[in-house]
């Protein structure tokens, strides 16, 4: 609850931060990104460079499912066709990576488009399934059209060059990554203060009213749809190049959930909570993996059953968020904050 | 105010820049690490698992006389349930605690992580036989120990030729390729195994065994129109044994079915019954049905632990092998008195002659120009519910 805030003129009034905390806490939050790389660890780089991309990532579904509210299963597809696009545009045709990996993002935004055509007449669980189908119609083209996409062999790309320096080491992708996570969460704020960001939201809370105030649902869900698809095409297209190599295997209904499990963990339609699903989904399984080979002398038997019961630990989790905190780890930092906001005097 | 952000900024960087450059020194009397990812728990564990205890057996059994040269090996290992980003988060881990060289497991890792230990020079051996692996010059640090895809298929299509004909036929017969819906499945019919076909003369067709599906009858049917006589199944052992299933209650008495190392195995037996009866099967690395001297040892630790090497089947042995093939690189390595990293271990094992695994598979050998370590194998059958040996190691031609 924010109280005892007051403003003198329209421009503080509009601000993103408009207290002196959270640009205080912005602040910190993005000193730590930036002192971060120089005393981690290539593991903790690696892991930080999953968690900016997988955070592109969410945050552009976040804007189809959680601010929309239109379903989608077909972010693996739609990551596929970014990393391809790139992959290929580099790989074969010798396009800079700064420019194909834009280029592949707006060609992920296209064929986002097409699938989302069907969000036009269907809704929920129907539009569940005609997105489902993007994914096993993308999967199924890059598999068989072999003289394009190399069929199942693996599409080796050539690691990226920026003003001569090759970014082959997770310390120098992390600038890319990190940068492109904190502009596309930039985008993403400001979109929701505009026109179409409000017009989103009023199609997810309800699409008749919205229809009936004057929203035009068929062409913002299209863009909803395009809009999603270009920053997670986007993160298909980083990853090929800070892989290096992609094949048709990352790119399964696999990634389609593990993205839906991040943002109903981070929270449905806020920024920081796609951040905070990002990091969960890619620190859990690396929490898991270090507490089964710490186990490994002690107790075997525990190490060799943990990685099983990851699947399992995921489901739970999803289900107690569900029931104890829907709206995710979002809410629980903002119910932090609130704690803290009248702390001590807290009644 | 910004301007001093910007120059406090590059120092930074220049910094780190500086201390990267900077080699770490390592051990040179310690345990040497050896990094490995195996599937006991994803989709593939049902082989994953004896795999992956072959490689810790070894392991063990090394340590247990001496290790190398007195150094004991210090394996890192962890389950990574077949999950891509698993396999990548461990071995960037595992790199970072200092292994010299990696032992992977299935296709989906071992192709994701090629270019990242051809730039941190890594040698890397797993259970991925794909033709492409086998090259230098697109994988400079992966060795494969068992033979390759293509050619299991290329010396099966010439067993095929020679039965035909022995059976009293005159002619060509067709061939059915079935393949699993994956890199895996169809790595030996695009590297070569297509080409292959069509010099012998022989009419081959591909035929996907698609996923998730609770029967083979439909492509079958469109196999027996085909008029294939002989079936190559590339795919692991259930879809296998079910598409056997299939065949028998399609009644295809006439048609022989030969398996590639990934389905011919014991699962395949145990799964199919019946119809297994007949099957063929390519191991380039002997099943424990066929005692050869190099299955002494581990026989012996296995007994120790309670278990036999029949119960734990062939691909522990498969493992154990490729395990013990890594560390003779490692032992040269050493021996040589070079320098224990990465690019020694690849030039020690790219001087590897002739390295005999006691008949588990035919002498292995390496050259800076060619990867595959094995290019023959041995052809078995199915008769009373065991793999029964068809004929010796028979060669690529």
């Amino acid at each position: 609850m924010e109280c005892g805030v007051f403003f003198t003129n329209y421009k503080a009034d509009m601000a993103l931060r408009r207290k002196p905390i959270q640009k205080i806490r912005l602040g910190i939050f993005i000193a730590f990104v930036i002192i971060f790389p120089f005393f981690a660890s290539p593991y903790w780089l690696n892991l930080a460079n999953q968690i900016a991309l997988a955070t592109i990532g969410a945050i552009g579904l976040n804007i189809l499912v959680g601010y929309t509210g239109q379903i989608s299963l077909g972010q693996g597809a739609f990551m596929a066709v970014g990393a391809y696009g790139s992959g290929l545009l580099t790989a074969r045709l010798g396009v800079p990576f700064w420019m194909s990996i834009p280029i592949a993002a707006f060609l992920a935004a296209a064929v986002g488009v097409l699938f989302g055509l069907p969000s036009l007449r269907l809704k929920g669980l129907y539009l569940a399934i005609a997105t489902l189908a993007a994914q096993e119609i993308v999967e199924w083209v890059v598999v068989h059209w072999t003289s394009v996409t190399g069929g199942v062999e693996a599409l080796v790309v050539p690691s990226p060059k920026l003003f001569g320096l090759r970014l082959n080491t997770d310390f120098r992708f992390y600038w890319i990554a990190v940068i492109l996570a904190g502009l596309t969460a930039l985008f993403t704020a400001n979109l929701f203060r505009s026109r179409v960001g409000r017009a989103f939201i009023a199609i997810r809370d309800q699409d008749i009213a919205a229809e009936v105030i004057g929203v035009n649902v068929y062409w913002y869900k299209l863009l909803a749809f395009a809009t999603s698809s270009f920053f997670v095409g986007l993160t298909g297209a980083l990853t090929a190049h800070y892989r290096t190599i992609i094949s048709w295997e990352r790119f399964t209904l696999d990634t389609s959930i593990l993205y839906l499990a991040m943002i109903i963990i981070g929270g449905l339609g806020t920024i920081n909570g796609s951040f905070f699903g990002a990091a969960f989904m890619t620190l859990l399984p690396a929490f898991i993996n270090n507490l089964g080979r710490s186990l490994q002398g002690s107790f075997p038997a525990m190490a060799t059953m943990l990685p099983a019961f990851q699947q399992a630990i995921f489901g739970l989790v999803i289900i107690l968020f569900l029931v104890i905190e829907p709206e995710g780890l979002a809410k629980l930092w903002r119910n932090i904050k609130d704690y803290f906001y009248v702390w001590p005097f807290s009644y | 105010m910004k301007r001093q952000l910007f120059v406090l900024f590059a120092i930074l960087i220049v910094a780190s820049l500086i201390l990267a450059a900077c080699p770490g020194k390592k051990a040179e009397t310690g345990p040497i690490k050896i990094g490995a990812i195996f599937d006991f728990t994803g989709p593939t564990s049902d082989v994953g698992t004896p795999y992956g205890h072959g490689i810790q057996g070894y392991v063990e059994w090394l340590n247990s006389k001496g290790g190398i040269n007195g150094r004991k090996i210090d394996l890192l290992y962890q389950d990574y349930a077949y999950k891509v980003p698993q396999a990548e988060q461990l071995y960037t881990q595992f790199v970072q605690e200092g292994v010299v060289a990696f032992m992977g497991w299935g296709t989906g890792d071992t192709e994701a992580l090629r270019t990242k230990i051809a730039e941190d020079k890594i040698p890397f051996m797993s259970a991925s036989y794909s033709h492409v692996l086998g090259d230098p010059k697109e994988a400079p640090y992966n060795f494969l120990v068992g033979t390759t895809y293509s050619d299991q298929f290329f010396i099966v299509m010439d067993w095929i030729l020679e039965d035909w004909q022995a059976k009293g036929n005159s002619g060509k017969p067709k061939v059915a390729f079935m393949h699993h819906p994956s890199p895996f499945g169809l790595s030996p019919w695009e590297q070569g195994g297509k080409d292959y076909a069509a010099k012998l003369g022989v009419e081959a067709k591909a035929f996907e065994m698609p996923k998730g599906v609770t029967d083979f009858i439909p492509q079958l049917s469109q196999i027996r129109d085909f008029g294939a006589k002989y079936v190559v199944f590339q795919t692991v052992s259930s879809p296998a044994a079910l598409a056997l299933k299939n065949a028998k209650s399609l009644g295809m008495d006439d048609v022989t079915f030969v398996c590639l190392n990934w389905c011919a195995d014991e699962n395949l037996i145990r799964q199919g019954g019946d119809a297994a009866e007949g099957a063929i099967g390519a191991f380039p690395f002997t099943p424990p049905t066929m005692d050869v001297p190099g299955m002494k040892d581990a026989r012996e630790f296995l007994k120790g632990k309670g278990t036999t090497l029949e119960e734990k089947g062939v691909h522990y042995i498969q493992a154990w092998w490729t395990m013990a093939t890594m560390v003779e690189g490692i032992r040269k390595t050493l021996d040589a008195g070079k320098e224990l990293n990465g690019e020694n271990i690849k030039a020690s094992l790219e001087a590897l002659k002739d390295f005999d695994t006691g008949g588990v598979t035919v002498p292995i050998t390496f050259t800076p120009t060619d990867h595959r370590g094995s290019k023959g194998m041995r052809l078995f059958k199915v008769e009373g519910g065991k793999w029964v040996q068809l004929t010796d190691f028979r060669y690529v031609k």
